[in-house]
């Protein structure tokens, strides 16, 4: 499979601030893409260059063999956006806003109408097509959000933060409709998100933070890259089992509660460990690490706002 | 950019608080004839036979002028909370063209003026049979109903420039809200212009829609100004047409109704022209 897009040497600049530096990435056709970064890492600004909302002001974008800039039109057609707010009309009803954006795209009514219908079934808004947008709740809303960027069957789908602001069980139904489409239907899906449980089932991440690429890879390259496996302990004898990590060379951390933390280049080294000190084990766990992990690690732990 | 303009149409005609916020200065004038302004006028008139009628149309030829502006606002307010809201961003990431969105504004907004011009029109029209005074006659009819797209042309023209600069929706309600005061002022609706200082005079002179309004009043108040005028000292009838606005003097240059034409039609034209290049200007 190609690649569907392919950004290199990406620039952007807001007077003396520069949002985008120097962002490379390619998404390969069909796949679940997810762009991360802490706020204003330059996640939005680069989708709303690519999305052809803004010039950049520098590099190259290449979407499914357009080049931004010179097809736009071509690219708008091909890509379906979800932005982060919500973009419909409140006072139309659901079908009405989905004929109004849909026209946009030079259908005829009865292409239009087939096309609202295949939006809605898979998007799940069936039930509510009939009322204005603006009495929905927030998940119907997300699913109306959804089947409008379906409504011309684009090759790549955006969701920029989909399941931000949804309850849990709505946040599980769309994260589902959105595997769904990216599975079944073949589409290419590029997500922006701040759940790292959702980031973690992409086939390709990359992470960015103060405009340039700091991590790009499979979730389980990234995990293996930058985050460490960990084992906690907690020793019957305090002093015993830090000389025999000592002895060991290992690097450990004992936090305030007396658990001792060893992190571990493999899962599988935790035995050799546990082995030595099998009698002077109270408590003890392996952790895996996670995308938060990984996220935390490349980004840092201040808060941004 | 007739989806568009579709789609606007049915936003602001579902939307009943802009719809009657959009008729404000209409409802401002009406209060202020019913409560008291029409007794007045009516006793300040040397004429006894119709005189309520001619009153009424000239009420109305003024409200038509006003509604075209204050209706075309209303229509734009989709446009700027469109902007305001980031809407904007979902067509600018569709395949439409940014002259077809823009047209699409202004169409819907045209559309909106002459729609509620014309039932304004038709209502005063009632309102004025129902009074004793006659329908006017078709060619009249007509030519009122022109004189509205030229003026709801004009008028949108003024208030899409003036939108172009406002950002916010607090801002749009703002503005609307000081046009929608100041329009009675600056036609000469509120009060008759005869009334006014020589200043204010020449300001309703010089605004653009006040000759929409001298026009409109000039075909409404033909025939009801035979009747009133008929037994009236020579001089009555040139007076009230200087007093009421259905004339204009620039000092003894009498505007006639092709100059007021040509006026609103360069306003349009002038007004479209430099709403483009403040929007290209903000598009760098």
């Amino acid at each position: 499979m190609g690649n569907i897009i392919e950004v290199t040497g990406l620039k952007k600049k807001f007077g003396s601030l520069e949002a985008v530096k120097k962002v490379d990435f390619t998404v390969k056709e069909g796949s679940l893409f997810a762009f991360l970064g802490p706020n204003g890492a330059g996640k939005s600004t680069t989708i709303d260059i690519i999305s052809t909302q803004l010039q950049p002001d520098g590099g190259e974008v290449l979407i499914d063999g357009y080049h931004l800039g010179r097809d736009d039109d071509q690219i708008r057609s091909s890509i379906g956006i979800v932005f982060q707010d919500s973009l419909l009309d409140p006072l139309l009803t659901v079908e009405e806003n989905l004929q109004i954006r849909g026209r946009m795209y030079g259908k005829s009514r009865a292409e239009l109408n087939t096309a609202i219908e295949t939006a809605a079934e898979t998007a799940g808004v069936d039930e509510f097509l009939k009322r204005p947008y603006g009495k929905l709740s927030g998940g119907q809303r997300r699913r109306a959000d959804i089947a409008r960027a379906l409504i011309h069957t684009p090759k790549v789908l955006f969701l920029d933060e989909p399941t931000t602001g949804l309850d849990p069980q709505t946040r599980k139904r769309v994260w589902e409709m959105v595997l769904k489409l990216q599975r079944e239907q073949g589409m290419t899906v590029f997500l922006t998100t701040h759940y790292m449980e959702e980031a973690a089932q992409a086939d390709y991440i990359t992470i960015i933070d103060h405009g340039e690429v700091l991590a790009q890879g499979t979730p389980l390259e990234l995990k293996n890259r930058y985050a460490s496996d960990m084992l906690k302990i907690k020793p019957v004898n305090d002093a015993e089992l830090a000389t025999l990590l000592k002895e060991l060379g290992l690097a450990f951390e004992r936090d305030a509660a007396g658990i001792y933390r060893i992190a571990l280049n493999h899962t599988v080294e935790a035995l050799g460990i546990l082995d030595q000190c099998r009698e002077n084990i109270a408590n003890l766990e392996v952790v895996n690490g996670t995308m938060d992990d990984v996220f935390i690690n490349l980004t840092g732990t201040e808060v941004r706002s | 950019m007739l989806s568009i303009a579709n789609r606007n149409l049915k936003i602001f005609f579902r939307d009943r608080a802009a719809v009657l916020f959009s008729l404000l200065a209409v409802f401002i004038i009406l209060g202020l004839y019913v409560l008291f302004l029409a007794d007045t006028l009516v006793d300040s008139l040397p004429v006894f036979e119709g005189a309520s009628v001619l009153i009424n149309s000239w009420v109305l030829a003024g409200i038509l002028a006003v509604t075209s502006v204050t209706s075309t606002m209303g229509a734009f307010g989709i446009m700027v909370e469109d902007r305001s809201r980031k809407i904007l961003k979902d067509f600018t990431t569709s395949p439409i063209r940014r002259s077809q969105l823009t047209g699409g504004y202004i169409l819907s907004a045209c559309s909106v003026g002459v729609i509620m011009s014309v039932v304004t029109f038709i209502l005063g029209e009632l309102y004025i049979v129902m009074l004793g005074g006659e329908l006017l006659s078709l060619l009249s009819i007509l030519k009122v109903l022109g004189l509205i797209v030229l003026s709801v042309l004009a008028s949108s023209s003024i208030v899409y420039f003036i939108t172009t600069f406002l950002r916010s929706q607090n801002a749009f309600s703002a503005a609307s809200t000081v046009i929608g005061t100041l329009i009675g002022f600056l036609t000469g609706i509120y009060v008759p212009m005869g009334s006014l200082p020589e200043a204010v005079q020449w300001v309703i002179k010089i605004f653009p829609v006040s000759h929409a309004g001298a026009l409109i009043r000039n075909v409404m108040l033909e025939h009801p100004m035979e009747v009133s005028f008929s037994g009236a000292p020579a001089g009555a009838q040139a007076e009230f047409t200087e007093n009421m606005g259905v004339v204009y003097h620039f000092g003894s240059y009498q505007v006639e109704p092709w100059l007021s034409i040509v006026i609103l039609l360069v306003t349009t034209l002038l007004f479209f022209g430099l709403s483009l290049l403040n929007v290209s200007r903000k598009n760098k």
